[in-house]
C-alpha cells in the first residue's frame, strides 16, 4: 500500500518565511503558488523557477555547521535570521552563522532586539548554554556592510513554558548605535529617551554603540532599540532606526532632492520601505530618542508578558515542546501573530485556546505541545 | 590436656520461652535507639553506604505522567506456547470478575474489575506478528508457562520482543502444575523454572502457580489471589507510549455504502474502529499506522459513551450491576453492536410469526407495521406535507435547510405580528432594558479590542460574559450592518420595532458567539494596520462591527511585507505628551519600597525605603493610634526586619532547602501534570478535542476511507488491531543509523543488503540494512557480514523514529526456519537524508619507466580525467615506499607521473587506496500481514540463497573470483659485472675475488687416516657398545606396541558397550515419551490442531 506524500498548498508571497521555517520543522512538504502574480515589476522569485511564481519546497534534514551567507540589500540580516534562530536549536550539530547585509532598519527586527529580547527568551524553552549573536560592524539602510555572527546549541526537546505573570517593569536597557556619524548623536538619542523614562524608574541605561572604521559599514545611520524586563523577566522592547527620506516627500525640496540622489543612487520609494506609514527621516536625533521611548510606552501599555516581535517564537516553541500545557500571555495579537497561529494550525494541528483577560486587557494563548524533538540530533 | 571451651549457649528458636522472648523485640530498635547505636564507626559507616547505594539504586528517570484522570483499561495480555491454557485462564478470570462464562474469545474482552480499575483482557495466539503487537500496547503480560514441559522458544522470544519496545509489567504463571505426581519433582521443577524466570527478568519477579483445572476452570483460591495481584500492581510509564496515542481497536466496522461494494468488490473500504485511546492526546488530523495494514490518515474521530464505565467513585463497595463486561467480537450473551447502539437478540412477542392469522395486540401491530415500512423515514418525510393555517400553503419537500429556516422566520413573522398589539403595555419594560443596553455601549466605548490596531476594517469585541456576546441580540453579531446602529435614535425613541423581521431573522441565525478563536481560526480575518484612517479615536460600535472592504494595496502595513514588527502610528503616539496618560502607567512600573513585595527578583531591595514609607504612613495615623497599637505595629516591623536581616544574613533561604535534586524535578513533573489536568477543565468537549487533542481513556471510533478491502474481507479478531499514533516527523522516510547486536542465539551472522524484517516504532517493515563499522573514527566502513559478538551500525531506509528506539529484528515471520526467531536486536542513533557509509577501493598499477624519486605509472586507470581526479592521492608500493599522484601523462590515456619517497623498482607493484560510498537500497515493504487470508504466511522479499535454493539455481561466480595456483617463478639476478677499469683501481679489500670452481676434491679431503692399535681397539669398543643399545631398543619397541594394541582393544569394547547401553536407554526413553503424547492426545480429545503444533 503507497501512502502518497500529501502537498500542502498555499498562495501568495506573504508569509514565506513562516511557511518555510514550518514546512522544515514539521516535515511537510509545501507549493507555494501565485507568488506576486499581479505585480508587474517584481513577479515571483525570478530564481525558482519558469514564471518564478510558484514553488515546492521538501524539508529534509536541518544540518547546522559553519555558515556565511551574504543577506541581500532589500531586506535587513533580521528578516534572514529570525527563522534561523527557531530553526538552530534543532540542528544535527551547533550552528555558528555569519551574516552579512544591513543590521538595523525599520521593517525587520533589527540584531539588537534578537540579541537582547528574542534570545535570552531561548532559555526559558531550555535553549541556554552558548546562544549568542555578536554584531562584528554595523550597516545600515541602504548600503548594508554589517555582519553578525550566531551562534546557538542544540537540543534534545524544548520545555514547556507557563509564562503568565507579567509582573512590573523593573528596569530598562537600551542600545544606541551609530555609524559614519558623529557619535554626538548616540549620546543626543540616549539622552532625550532616558528624559521621558527616568520619571517611572531610575534604573534606565541606554548604552551607546559607535562604530569606526571598518566596523561601521557602508551607509551612515543611528537607531535606538529599547528593552524593557520586568520582575518576573519578561522583556517588552522596540526600536526605531534613522533612514533616509523618502523620494515622495522629497519633490518639495528639489535642493534636498539632488542632494539626497548624489548620495543615493538607489531609489528609495518603490520597494519595501513604501510599506512604511511613518516617516523615519527624523530632524533631529532627540525626535528618534522620543519617538522610541514612546513606542516603547505604548508597548508597556499593551501589557503581557511576551512582546509583539517575539510573539512567534514564543507560539511556535509552545507548539514544538512535550505534550505539556504551555501558556502565555500577549498585549495584543499582531496581524503576523494570527498568522502564525493560523500556519501552526495548518501544519502541526496545533491550536491556541486564546483566553481575553478583560481586567489586564491581555489575551492569555494557551496551547499543548506536539511532544516534537530533534530528530536530527546524533546519539551516541 | 588442654581444657576444651564450655558449650555455648543455644537460644530457644521455638516453645513459650522463644514466644515470649520474640514480644518484646518488636518495637526494641524503636524505644531505645541508643543501644541499637553502631559499635564501631567502620560499620555504621558502612551501613550508611549500603543504605545510600539501594536508596540511589531505586531512583529511576522522573517522567511525565501523561495519564489521563479516568485511565483507559489497563491491557491484560496472556501470552505462552500453545496448550499452556491461555484460554482458560481468561475465561476463568473473566468469570471471577464478572461473573460471566465466556465461550469463545475474540479481540479484546473489558472487564471492570474494581472501583477505579478496568482490565483488558487478551489473548495472544502463536503468531510471532501478533506477539509483536501485543508486546507494544501490553501493560501487563502474563506469561503462560506449561511447568510439566517447561519454557518454550516462544516465550524467549517473546522476553525478547518486550525488552526491545519497552519492558512492560511481566507476571508468570505456572500451568500443568497437576502432572507432577511426585512432590519432590515437583518443587525441584519450581524452583528451576523460577531460576530461568528470574534471570530473564529480574531477581524477584513474581511467579504464579496454577494448579490443576476443575470443571475446566482453574481452581478460585487461586485465581482469586492472581486477580488481587493483578487489580493493585502499578505501572511505570514506558518512553514510547509516554509520547505515542495508540489504541487497542476492541470492534470493526465496514461503513462502505454496500451498493459499491455489490458493484465493486474490491474497492477501498471505509471501516470505523473502535476502541480506548490511549498513550498520549489524539489529535484530529494527525497520521496512524496500523500495524499489519499500513499508514492511515484518520478521517474522522468521535467519542462515544464508554461501554464499560467506572461506577462513580461515591460508593464503596462494587455493586453487581457495575461489574460490566464488554467484549464486543467475542459473543457475550447475544448482544450486537451498532454504530451508536446495542442490540440484543431475543426472539420475543414483537418478532413477526409466519402464521398471519395470529392474534396480535394493538402496540405489537403498530411495531409490526413498522417492520414493514418499504421506506426510509427521510424517504417518506419528502413525500409529506404540512399545512399550518387554514389559508397557508402547504409546505412540502423540505429539501435543504435555508429552505426549512425561511419557512421557520415566516412563522416567526407572523407570530410577531400578532404578538405586537401587546406590545404597547410592556413598552416601559424595554425601555429600561434599552438603557440598559446603552450603558453597555457606554462602557464598551473606553475598553479596547483585543486585536492590534483597531481601526481596521473589521473590529472584535470583548466579551464582559458568555451571555453578554452570545445572548443580547444587539451586541452578538459582529458584522452587523450600520443600518442596525439606527435603533437607538439620538433623541432616545425607539426604532426597533420597526424592524422586527430582521431582527429576529438575526436572532434565529446568529446563535453561535464568536470568540476570539473563531475569528482567528474560522476566518481569514486579518487586522492590518491603517493608519489613514481618522477613527482610531473614536472607537465605538459603530465602527466595531463593521465591515469594510478596503483595497489591500492603498493600506500601507507591514504585515505585508512579512514581518513580525507592527509600526506604531504617529497619531497614537502623540497621546504621551499628555501628562495625565503619562501617569497612568506608573503603576506599571516597580519602585522599591512602594510596591507590595515582589519577591526573590528583588535582589537590591534594601529597606531603607520600606521603613521611609511606613514612617511617612505612621505619622499621619500617629494621631489615631493608641500606645498599645502603635507598639503592636513597632514590634510587627521589627520583626519583618529581623527576618530580612536574617534571610540576607543566612543566604537565600530557599523553600526547597532539603530536598534533594530529584525530589524538586519530581515535584516541577507533577505540578505539570496537575496543570495539564487541570487547564482544560472547563472547556467543552469540542474545544479540549481541538486544543489538546482526545484525550487518553475515552471510548472513540475513528472512521479510515481508503482501507484495503482485505482488512474487511479477511478480518479475524483473533488477531490484534492496533492504532498507533504518528508524530509529525514519524510520516517520513529516510536513512536511519542503528546500532545493532546479532542475537547471541540467533543461528547464522546476518549479510549486508539481504532483507530483513524490523519491528521499529508501530510498524513491522521489510528493509535492506547495510552494516558498517566506524573505524578509524574517521569513516564508516561496510561489513559484508554482522560481528559475531559485537555491536555494528546498520544503515538502512525506512520510517524516521526518534533517536534512542528500540527495535528488534526477524528474518521471517512466516515459517519456522529456526529454533530462535529473533535475529538481532538494537537502538536508533541517527537520522539522515543521506548515509556515508564506505567500501575500500585498491586500485593497482605498475611503472613503466622508473627515475630517481619519479615514476610513469600505467594500469591503474583508463582515462586522464580519473587521473586528473585523483591527483594529490597517496599511493604506495607493495614494498611499502610511499609516493603521490602527479599529473596525467597526455600520450597514452590514463598514464600518470607519480613521485615517491625513494626509488622504486619496476617489478613494484604500486596500490592507490581509496574509499567508494555505499548506497543502502531504498527499499521498504510494511509486513501486512493484517490482510492476508492466513495471517502468519507474510512473505516479503527473499535472499539471494533463499531464491537459489527454493529455484534449484547455481551460484553464478565471477570466474575473475577463483583462486588460481600462485605461480612464483624463481628469480634470476645476473652477475655483478664490474669493469676492468674499475676493478683495477679498486683496492684488493674490495676488488673481486675472482676464484673458479674447482673441478676435483681437494688434497685435505683425500687423505689416508691411519689409526694405531690403541685407537683400533677405542672405535671397536664403542661399536659393540652401540650395537648392544640398539638391540635393547629394538626389543622394547616391540614390546610396547603389543602393550598398546592390547589397550586398545579393551578401550575399544568399553566403548562398544556404552554405545549400546546409551542406545538402550533412549529407546526406553522415546517409548515412554510416545505413550505419554499418545495419551495426552486422546485426553485434549477437542482440540487435537493446537496441541499438534507443539513439536
Amino acid at each position: 500500500m503507497v501512502v502518497k506524500k500529501e502537498l500542502l498548498k498555499f498562495q501568495g508571497h506573504n508569509h514565506f518565511r513562516q511557511r518555510l521555517v514550518l514546512a522544515t520543522l514539521s516535515g511537510k512538504s509545501i507549493r507555494i503558488q501565485n507568488i506576486r502574480t499581479d505585480d508587474q515589476e517584481h513577479t515571483g522569485l525570478t530564481e525558482i523557477s519558469y514564471t518564478g511564481t510558484s514553488l515546492t519546497y521538501h524539508p529534509g534534514v536541518i544540518s547546522g555547521g559553519a555558515i556565511n551567507h551574504d543577506c541581500p540589500k532589500t531586506r535587513a540580516i533580521g528578516y534572514f535570521l529570525e527563522p534561523l534562530v527557531a530553526l538552530a536549536p534543532f540542528c544535527k550539530t551547533p550552528l555558528s552563522l555569519t551574516l552579512n547585509g544591513i543590521t538595523n532598519d525599520n521593517i525587520d527586527v533589527s540584531v539588537d532586539s534578537i540579541r537582547t529580547v528574542l534570545l535570552p527568551q531561548l532559555q526559558r524553552f531550555g535553549v541556554s548554554d552558548g546562544i549568542e549573536l555578536k554584531i562584528n560592524k554595523r550597516g545600515a539602510v541602504p548600503n548594508g556592510g554589517g555582519q553578525v555572527t550566531f551562534t546557538c546549541p542544540i537540543v534534545k526537546q524544548l520545555k514547556p513554558v507557563q509564562f503568565t505573570d507579567s509582573g512590573l517593569i523593573k528596569r530598562i536597557r537600551g542600545i544606541a548605535y551609530c555609524t559614519r556619524m558623529s557619535p554626538q548623536m548616540a549620546n543626543r538619542v540616549v539622552e532625550s529617551a532616558r528624559g521621558i523614562l527616568t520619571r517611572y524608574i531610575p534604573d534606565v541605561y541606554i548604552y551607546t554603540d559607535v562604530y569606526k572604521g571598518n566596523e561601521s559599514g557602508a551607509s551612515p545611520g543611528y537607531a535606538l532599540s529599547l528593552v524593557a524586563e520586568s520582575t518576573t523577566d519578561a522583556l517588552i522592547s522596540t526600536e526605531c532606526a534613522y533612514q533616509p527620506r523618502k523620494k515622495a516627500k522629497l519633490q518639495e525640496f528639489d535642493q534636498s532632492k539632488m542632494f539626497q540622489e548624489s548620495v543615493n543612487p538607489v531609489a528609495e520609494e518603490e520597494g519595501l520601505s513604501s510599506m512604511l506609514a511613518n516617516d523615519y527621516n527624523f530632524p533631529t536625533p532627540e525626535d528618534l530618542g522620543v519617538r522610541t521611548a514612546r513606542q516603547l510606552l505604548t508597548e508597556i501599555k499593551k501589557g503581557g508578558t511576551v512582546d509583539t516581535i517575539s510573539q512567534w517564537l514564543n507560539l511556535l516553541f509552545i507548539t514544538l515542546g512535550p505534550e505539556d500545557v504551555g501558556k502565555i500571555r500577549v498585549g495584543a495579537l499582531s496581524p503576523f501573530t494570527i498568522q502564525y497561529l493560523r500556519d501552526l494550525k495548518t501544519f502541526f494541528g496545533t491550536t491556541f485556546k486564546l483566553n481575553p483577560d478583560k481586567e489586564t486587557r491581555t489575551v492569555v494563548l494557551t496551547s499543548v505541545g506536539v511532544g516534537f524533538t530533534n530528530i536530527n540530533k546524533k546519539v551516541t | 590436656m588442654e581444657q576444651s571451651a564450655p558449650k555455648a549457649h543455644r537460644a530457644r528458636n521455638a516453645g513459650p520461652k522463644a514466644e515470649k522472648k520474640k514480644k518484646h523485640t518488636k518495637n526494641l530498635e524503636k524505644n531505645n535507639p541508643k543501644a541499637f547505636a553502631p559499635k564501631s564507626g567502620r560499620n555504621a559507616e558502612r551501613t550508611a553506604r549500603r543504605n545510600m547505594d539501594l536508596g540511589q539504586k531505586k531512583l529511576h528517570v522522573p517522567q511525565v505522567d501523561r495519564s489521563a484522570d479516568e485511565p483507559p483499561p489497563i491491557i491484560v495480555a496472556v501470552v505462552g506456547p500453545p496448550g499452556t491454557g491461555k484460554t482458560t485462564l481468561i475465561k476463568s478470570l473473566v468469570k471471577r470478575f464478572t461473573k460471566h462464562n465466556l465461550t469463545e474469545i475474540n479481540g479484546p474482552v473489558t472487564v471492570v474489575s474494581g472501583k477505579t480499575r478496568r482490565l483488558t483482557f487478551i489473548e495472544c495466539n502463536n503468531d510471532i506478528n501478533s506477539m509483536v503487537d501485543i508486546g507494544k500496547v501490553a501493560d501487563l503480560v502474563l506469561l503462560l508457562i506449561d511447568a510439566s514441559y517447561g519454557f518454550e522458544m516462544e516465550t524467549f522470544e517473546f522476553l525478547n520482543i518486550l525488552q526491545s519496545h519497552g519492558f512492560p509489567k511481566v507476571m508468570g504463571v505456572l500451568t500443568h502444575l497437576d502432572k507432577f505426581k511426585d512432590s519432590k519433582r515437583l518443587r525441584k521443577t519450581k524452583k528451576v523454572l523460577k531460576q530461568r524466570f528470574w534471570t530473564e527478568i529480574y531477581q524477584g519477579a513474581k511467579l504464579f502457580y496454577l494448579s490443576g483445572l476443575i470443571n475446566g476452570r482453574y481452581p478460585k483460591n487461586e485465581i482469586m489471589n492472581l486477580s488481587r495481584f493483578i487489580s493493585v500492581m502499578k505501572f511505570r510509564p514506558l518512553i514510547w507510549r509516554n509520547t505515542h496515542p495508540y489504541m487497542l481497536a476492541d470492534r470493526m466496522e465496514d461503513l462502505t455504502d454496500p451498493e459499491k461494494v455489490r458493484v465493486e468488490p474490491k474497492c477501498d473500504r471505509t471501516v470505523s474502529l473502535y476502541g480506548y485511546l490511549r498513550g498520549t492526546n489524539l489529535k484530529a488530523n494527525s497520521k496512524v499506522h496500523i500495524p499489519g495494514v499500513g499508514d492511515l490518515s484518520i478521517e474522522n474521530i468521535s467519542i462515544l459513551p464508554d461501554p464499560c464505565p467506572i461506577p462513580d467513585k461515591t460508593r464503596k463497595l462494587l455493586n453487581e450491576k457495575h461489574k460490566l463486561i464488554y467484549a464486543p467480537m467475542s459473543d457475550v450473551g447475544g448482544i450486537m453492536y451498532d454504530k451508536d447502539a446495542v442490540y440484543i437478540n431475543v426472539p420475543g412477542a414483537f418478532t413477526k410469526s409466519q402464521n398471519p392469522d395470529e392474534e396480535v395486540g394493538y402496540g405489537e401491530k403498530m411495531v409490526q407495521n413498522l417492520q414493514d415500512a418499504s421506506q426510509t423515514l427521510e424517504e417518506t418525510m419528502k413525500g409529506s406535507t404540512l399545512q399550518i393555517f387554514n389559508s397557508s400553503k402547504p409546505l412540502a419537500n423540505l429539501e435543504e435547510e435555508s429552505d426549512y429556516e425561511s419557512d421557520m422566520e415566516e412563522d416567526f413573522q407572523e407570530e410577531d405580528e400578532e404578538d405586537s398589539d401587546d406590545e404597547d403595555e410592556t413598552d416601559y419594560e424595554s425601555e429600561v432594558e434599552e438603557v440598559d443596553a446603552n450603558d453597555k455601549r457606554n462602557r464598551r466605548k473606553v475598553r479596547k479590542p483585543v486585536v492590534e490596531n483597531e481601526n481596521e476594517e473589521e473590529k472584535i469585541e470583548y466579551a464582559d460574559s458568555d451571555s453578554d456576546m452570545g445572548l443580547d441580540d444587539d451586541e452578538e453579531d459582529p458584522f452587523e450592518d450600520d443600518d442596525e446602529e439606527v435603533d437607538i435614535g439620538i433623541d432616545g425613541t425607539l426604532h426597533w420595532k420597526e424592524n422586527l423581521i430582521e431582527q429576529a431573522e438575526k436572532r434565529f441565525n446568529s446563535t453561535k458567539r464568536v470568540n476570539l478563536m473563531d475569528l482567528v481560526y474560522n476566518t481569514d480575518y486579518m487586522p492590518y494596520d491603517n493608519p489613514e484612517s481618522e477613527e482610531y479615536e473614536d472607537v465605538d460600535d459603530s465602527d466595531l462591527f463593521k465591515v469594510k472592504k478596503v483595497d489591500n494595496h492603498k493600506i500601507k502595513s507591514l504585515a505585508f511585507v512579512d514581518t513580525c514588527k507592527v509600526e506604531v502610528p504617529d497619531e497614537l503616539l502623540a497621546e504621551w505628551e499628555d501628562e495625565d496618560t503619562l501617569d497612568e502607567l506608573a503603576s506599571r512600573f516597580f519602585i522599591k519600597g512602594t510596591e507590595e513585595k515582589t519577591g526573590e527578583n528583588d535582589e537590591e531591595g534594601d529597606f531603607e525605603d520600606l521603613e521611609k514609607q511606613d514612617e511617612t504612613q505612621e505619622e499621619q495615623q500617629e494621631e489615631e493610634l493608641t500606645l498599645e497599637e502603635q507598639r503592636d505595629i513597632n514590634a510587627k516591623r521589627k520583626e519583618e526586619l529581623k527576618k530580612k536581616f536574617d534571610a540576607q544574613y543566612d543566604g537565600e533561604e530557599d523553600e526547597d532547602e532539603g530536598k534533594t535534586f530529584y525530589e524538586t524535578q519530581k515535584e516541577e513533573l507533577a505540578r505539570q501534570q496537575q496543570m495539564n489536568r487541570e487547564e482544560f477543565e472547563g472547556d467543552s468537549p469540542e474545544v479540549r478535542a481541538q486544543i489538546e487533542g482526545y484525550r487518553a481513556g475515552t471510548y472513540v471510533r475513528i472512521v479510515f476511507k481508503n482501507m484495503p478491502c482485505e482488512f474487511v474481507e479477511l478480518f479475524n479478531p483473533e488477531y490484534p488491531v492496533i492504532v498507533g499514533g504518528l508524530l509529525a516527523s514519524e510520516e517520513q522516510f529516510g536513512f536511519l543509523q542503528v546500532r545493532i547486536k546479532k542475537h547471541r542465539w540467533g543461528r547464522k551472522i546476518l549479510k549486508t543488503n539481504d532483507p530483513l524484517i524490523f519491528s521499529l516504532g508501530w510498524r513491522r517493515f521489510q528493509t535492506m540494512p547495510l552494516y558498517s563499522l566506524f573505524s578509524e573514527a574517521t569513516r564508516n566502513r561496510m561489513l559484508k557480514y554482522t560481528p559475531e559478538h559485537m555491536h555494528c551500525l546498520a544503515t538502512f531506509y525506512g520510517p524516521i523514529t526518534p533517536q534512542n528506539t528500540g527495535f528488534c529484528c526477524l528474518q521471517s515471520v512466516s515459517e519456522r526456519k529456526e529454533a530462535f526467531r529473533i535475529a538481532a536486536t538494537g537502538v536508533v542513533l541517527d537520522i539522515d537524508r543521506t548515509s556515508e557509509v564506505v567500501k575500500k577501493l585498491k586500485l593497482t598499477g605498475t611503472p613503466y619507466k622508473v627515475f630517481k624519486n619519479t615514476a610513469f605509472v600505467k594500469d591503474m586507470f583508463t582515462s586522464s580525467l580519473e587521473v586528473a581526479k585523483m591527483e594529490g592521492a597517496a599511493i604506495r608500493t607493495v614494498s611499502g615506499i610511499r609516493g603521490q599522484v602527479k599529473k596525467a601523462l597526455p600520450k597514452p590515456e590514463g598514464y600518470f607521473r607519480a613521485t615517491f619517497e625513494d626509488k622504486i623498482l619496476m617489478s613494484d607493484i604500486i596500490f592507490l587506496r581509496a574509499w567508494y560510498p555505499v548506497k543502502p537500497k531504498k527499499y521498504y515493504n510494511p509486513v501486512t500481514s493484517l490482510l492476508l487470508q492466513e495471517k502468519t504466511k507474510w512473505k516479503g522479499m527473499r535472499t539471494n540463497g533463499q531464491i537459489r535454493r527454493e529455484e534449484n539455481l547455481k551460484l553464478e561466480q565471477n570466474k575473475d573470483s577463483f583462486y588460481k595456483p600462485i605461480e612464483r617463478k624463481t628469480r634470476r639476478f645476473n652477475k655483478l659485472q664490474i669493469p676492468k677499469s674499475l676493478a683495477s683501481s679498486l683496492p684488493f679489500a674490495t676488488k673481486p675475488k675472482l676464484l673458479s670452481k674447482r673441478n676435483k676434491p681437494s688434497l685435505l679431503t683425500r687423505r689416508a687416516v691411519v689409526k694405531d692399535a690403541e685407537e683400533k681397539k677405542v672405535t671397536h669398543f664403542i661399536n659393540q657398545l652401540n650395537t648392544v643399545r640398539n638391540e635393547k631398543a629394538a626389543k622394547a619397541k616391540v614390546k610396547n606396541a603389543e602393550k598398546r594394541a592390547e589397550y586398545i582393544k579393551k578401550k575399544k569394547a568399553v566403548e562398544e558397550m556404552d554405545v549400546m547401553k546409551r542406545k538402550e536407554r533412549a529407546k526406553e526413553y522415546y517409548k515412554q515419551e510416545g505413550q505419554k503424547r499418545a495419551r495426552e492426545a486422546a485426553s485434549a480429545g477437542g482440540r487435537p490442531a493446537k496441541k499438534a503444533k507443539k513439536q
